[in-house]
């Protein structure tokens, strides 16, 4: 009997058989990997790779809504102009061949004005109408020229409501607009093949004037035929026809998608980096694991405890950081939400409806200790939503409201909030309580939360925390359903606050917390009618000290957005524009010559 | 045993057309909204609007309903909202391919696994070899999957440098050959499998153990031992065949998961499998994709629970359908 088990116990002479079979299999496959590692290195020497948080939607300009997919149709795509961020002054430039729009004052412009199809553009004395004078010497990439007819094309796609673009506010001050449609006929001539002429129906600042007409050309000869109502299934949008530095090589949605140096390209030219594979790694820590090892060359947004040990681990690497675009902010209900739904009376909120109370709350939040425990030297205090990278508009004697809990304190008590016998603070038997509610996912503002938390809990206000699902909180946020929340907002390079704190609630879809002040309103109107930015200064000024002044909201910190780089990379210049603003220009420096 | 499978899959028509329905109706009453994406600042409002009305969200619900109903019953799941409008049946089809080849070469090393350490442990009841392996068993089974998958990117793709960390083939891998390319795939695929197979196969290796040791105990086996029958044949032919009856019910309902997909496993090594594609389409509410995903997983639990039932009637002549 026991021999017999013995010999039973000789199944495990099977197992042992089989986990040699696997050993041997995945050696031999290692070998052969080996074998082919020649080949996979000289691929890695050509290749330039980026890990993505998510896969590109359309590679369509005017369908394409994600940041990765305006990433890649950048580099396909031919663009009227080259746009450039000045960062002495905040300002942003736009370039044609043989104009700019003003002089560059931060040293030698990064963009060259051979990426522009424009030669020049002339804007008229009314700032109704700007004419751009085209090259003749630019082609698609099928070798049929790039003509205004193309651009005019383009942009009655863009004003279409049945293509459902996500750019037509560009068209916004085009003729007819202002009768709810725009009439292309009027608003874009083409006189000729290099003649491209937009029509506005009321005079428009000139650098507005040529954000909104320089967006991206589809060729017409290749979609003239397709119908609106089929656009966006058309099969031609997984194979675009472009004529900047690169072309789509392949694209396996979810997983990659490769460009390559597109060798006839004039605009600028040729990419340097024969090619580029966009990766599409769904989880953090492989995409910092990749980084790592070596098999990406760029992560984004890598998180700011993560950089010690990610620059230990491999010292190829360094961490490049772009801002200041995004803020995080804690919303503070103005006004009675559920008064307003019931009535449309706009009444203040029972617990934040005061400026002062507002203030008492921005001043009870130790923002230094959450971006020193968190952010470090990646974020700044926040005072206003206009970021101090816009130099030209951004109020530099507003002094930050300091972390005091005794101003707070003594702000809350002359609104009469007083402690109550279970120590939070009471007025007319109503507690200082509510909850603090954020979206699920994100560490940072997890982190931020819990500070806040104490700080208010320790000068006699009790806030409970909430995450809740990003689609179910942002639709609460929309529907103004929340009392206080934390978020945050990255902002255009244009400032046009109107949307988020104009006081007509109805048309400001993203003023959440219901803030009025018709002072603000006119600010923005009268910056708005300043042909001349520059000219606008003043009313900016003047805005963020009354946004200092109400606390409309708690602005907590500026992030730097940080992105983690392999030094074979050469020649990158990353900006507030963009992480990959000069992509076209980068190089990679062959993998022997990386000192291990 | 033909006519009860028919009778089976004309009850499960009405049964999945009912999970359908309800996955219909409670999508769409759940917050979230798949225009949400174009509500932000400097898109125009009319945008979401115009978004709504081509994905026909603007009609009254039983309009919906009857619509979309119509085209199902035509074999037409509809586009996709989130993956810029591609036929729902083509997303599908290019993820299923991949989740079928991870699902089938776990569930192979899952079984063989799981069936063999179940048959040692239970054969050498009580020996060190049995606590030992059952310790790791459990260690293993309690382990949770994104976790152990961490770590054994951490172990043998970091530190040991043996293993890529993610992705399908290595870039440039179209150039290796087409024996290379496979041999690319699969040295890819090492990790991922090992990780979903060790975490099921510690499971099933405590069914069988414990269905093995009830079975050993049985008289028909000391009568088998009594006629001095070899112990091999004893254990194989006579113990296993009856102490598979439960491992068969686990794989009636591994089905669903060979085509649903593992969720962690893909999002950790960034496979664009099923998983990813269902929850993906959760979270930017694609009302077509989810239900398409429903039909697929939904199909399947009732397949795999009939193929179980089916598969006992093969392994045991006294069960009859």
């Amino acid at each position: 009997m026991i021999d017999d088990k013995k010999r039973v116990f000789s199944t495990s002479g099977i197992m042992g058989r089989l986990f040699i079979a696997l050993v041997v299999l995945a050696l031999s496959s290692c070998s052969r990997h080996n074998a082919g590692s020649g080949k996979a290195r000289t691929a890695m020497d050509s290749t330039l790779v980026i890990a993505m948080l998510g896969d590109a939607d359309y590679l369509n300009p005017v369908l394409g809504s994600s940041v990765t997919s305006s990433n890649i149709i950048g580099l396909i795509y031919p663009s009227l102009l080259q746009s450039e961020f000045d960062t002495a002054t905040g300002l942003l430039n736009y370039i044609a061949l043989e104009k700019k729009l003003r002089e560059t004052t931060s040293g030698e412009a990064k963009k060259t004005p051979k990426g522009a199809v424009a030669k020049s553009w002339t804007m008229s004395a009314d700032h109704k109408t700007l004419t751009y004078i085209l090259r003749s010497d630019v082609f698609w990439n099928d070798g049929k020229p790039v003509v205004s007819g193309d651009f005019k094309f383009t942009y009655t796609l863009y004003g279409n409501p049945v293509i459902a673009s996500a750019r037509q506010q560009y068209l916004a001050e085009l003729v007819g607009a202002e009768k709810g449609g725009v009439d292309f006929d009027k608003a874009i001539e083409t006189p000729n093949d290099t003649t491209l002429v937009f029509r506005f129906y009321k005079p428009v600042p000139e650098h507005l004037a040529l954000f909104h007409t320089s967006l991206t050309p589809l060729p017409a000869h290749r979609w003239k035929n397709v119908k609106p109502g089929e656009f966006r299934n058309s099969p031609l949008n997984i194979k675009p026809l472009g004529a900047g530095p690169y072309q789509l090589k392949s694209w396996q949605q979810q997983q990659e998608l490769v460009l390559g140096s597109s060798p006839k390209s004039d605009l600028p030219k040729p990419g340097t980096i024969p090619l580029i594979t966009f990766r599409v790694v769904p989880d953090y820590t492989v995409r910092l694991t990749q980084l790592q090892t070596g098999a990406v060359d760029v992560v984004e947004n890598i998180k700011p405890e993560d950089f010690t040990a990610l620059l230990k681990a491999n010292r190829q690497l360094e961490i490049k950081t772009v801002g200041l675009r995004v803020y995080d902010y804690v919303g503070w209900s103005n006004i009675d939400q559920g008064e307003y739904h019931k009535s449309g009376k706009v009444i203040p909120h029972p617990l934040f409806g005061s400026s002062r109370v507002r203030l008492a709350l921005t001043h009870a939040i130790d923002r230094e200790a959450i971006i020193d425990g968190y952010l470090k030297q990646y974020g700044v205090v926040c005072n206003t939503d206009v970021s101090p990278s816009l130099k030209w508009a951004y109020n530099d004697r507003i002094a930050p409201h300091a972390f005091d809990q005794a101003r707070a304190t003594a702000l809350l008590k002359a609104e009469g909030w007083l402690p109550g016998a279970d120590g939070i603070l009471q007025k007319q038997g109503k507690r200082f309580s509510f909850v603090l509610y954020t979206n699920s996912g994100n560490a940072r503002r997890n982190y931020a939360s819990v500070v806040i938390q104490q700080n208010l809990r320790s000068i006699g206000i009790d806030c409970k925390l909430d995450v809740q699902e990003s689609n179910v909180f942002f639709e609460n946020l929309h529907q103004r359903k929340l009392d206080a929340w934390m978020a945050g907002w990255a902002i255009g390079l244009e400032i046009d606050p109107l949307d988020v704190w104009g006081s007509d609630l109805n048309k400001s879809r993203f003023n959440f917390t219901g803030y009025q002040n018709p002072r603000v309103d006119q600010l923005c109107d009268l910056a708005k009618q300043k042909m001349d930015p520059l000219g606008a200064k003043p009313y900016w000024l003047e805005y963020q000290e009354i946004l200092h002044r109400d606390q409309p909201v708690s602005f907590l910190y500026w992030m730097q957005e940080t992105q983690g780089f392999s030094k074979r990379i050469e020649g990158e210049e990353l900006n507030i524009a963009g992480s990959f603003y000069n992509i076209d220009d980068w190089r990679l420096r062959p993998s022997a010559n990386i000192a291990q | 045993m033909l006519r009860y499978i028919l009778k089976r899959l004309l009850i499960a028509i009405p049964l999945i057309f009912g999970v359908l329905t309800l996955t219909f109706f409670i999508i769409r009453l759940a917050p979230g909204d798949p225009a949400a994406f174009f509500i932000q600042p400097g898109i125009s409002p009319n945008v979401a609007e115009q978004i709504r009305a081509q994905y026909g969200l603007n009609d009254p619900l039983p309009v919906q309903y009857v619509k979309w109903l119509a085209s199902v019953l035509q074999g037409d799941f509809g586009r996709s909202f989130s993956r810029a409008q591609q036929p729902v049946v083509e997303v599908i089809a290019s993820a299923l391919p991949i989740t079928v080849t991870i699902a089938l070469l776990t569930l192979v090393a899952n079984f063989t696994f799981g069936i063999l350490i179940g048959i040692i442990s239970a054969v050498r009841q009580n020996s060190f070899l049995d606590r030992f392996l059952t310790v790791t068993a459990l260690f293993f089974y309690s382990m949770p999957e994104f976790w152990f998958a961490l770590m054994m990117i951490i172990l043998f793709a970091l530190k040991l440098p043996l293993f890529p960390t993610s992705g399908l083939n290595e870039i440039g891998a179209e150039g290796f050959g087409s024996v290379g390319f496979v041999l690319d795939r699969l040295w890819h695929l090492v990790l991922p499998v090992t990780v979903l197979s060790i975490n099921g196969a510690a499971g099933i290796a405590r069914y069988v153990r414990g269905s093995m040791l009830e079975v050993i105990r049985q008289d028909y086996i000391r009568t088998a031992r009594a006629k001095g029958l070899p112990e091999k044949l004893v254990i194989f032919r006579h113990a296993l065949r009856n102490a598979l009856l439960p491992v068969i019910t686990i794989m009636g309902s591994s089905l669903p998961f060979i085509f649903s997909g593992a969720l962690f496993i893909e999002v950790i090594f960034a496979f664009p499998g099923m998983g990813r594609i269902t929850v993906e389409a959760i979270f930017s509410r694609d009302y077509p994709l989810i239900i398409a995903n429903t039909f697929i997983s939904g199909s399947l639990i009732v397949l795999g629970n009939l193929f179980a039932d089916v598969l006992y009637a093969v392994a045991d002549p006294r069960i009859k359908l």
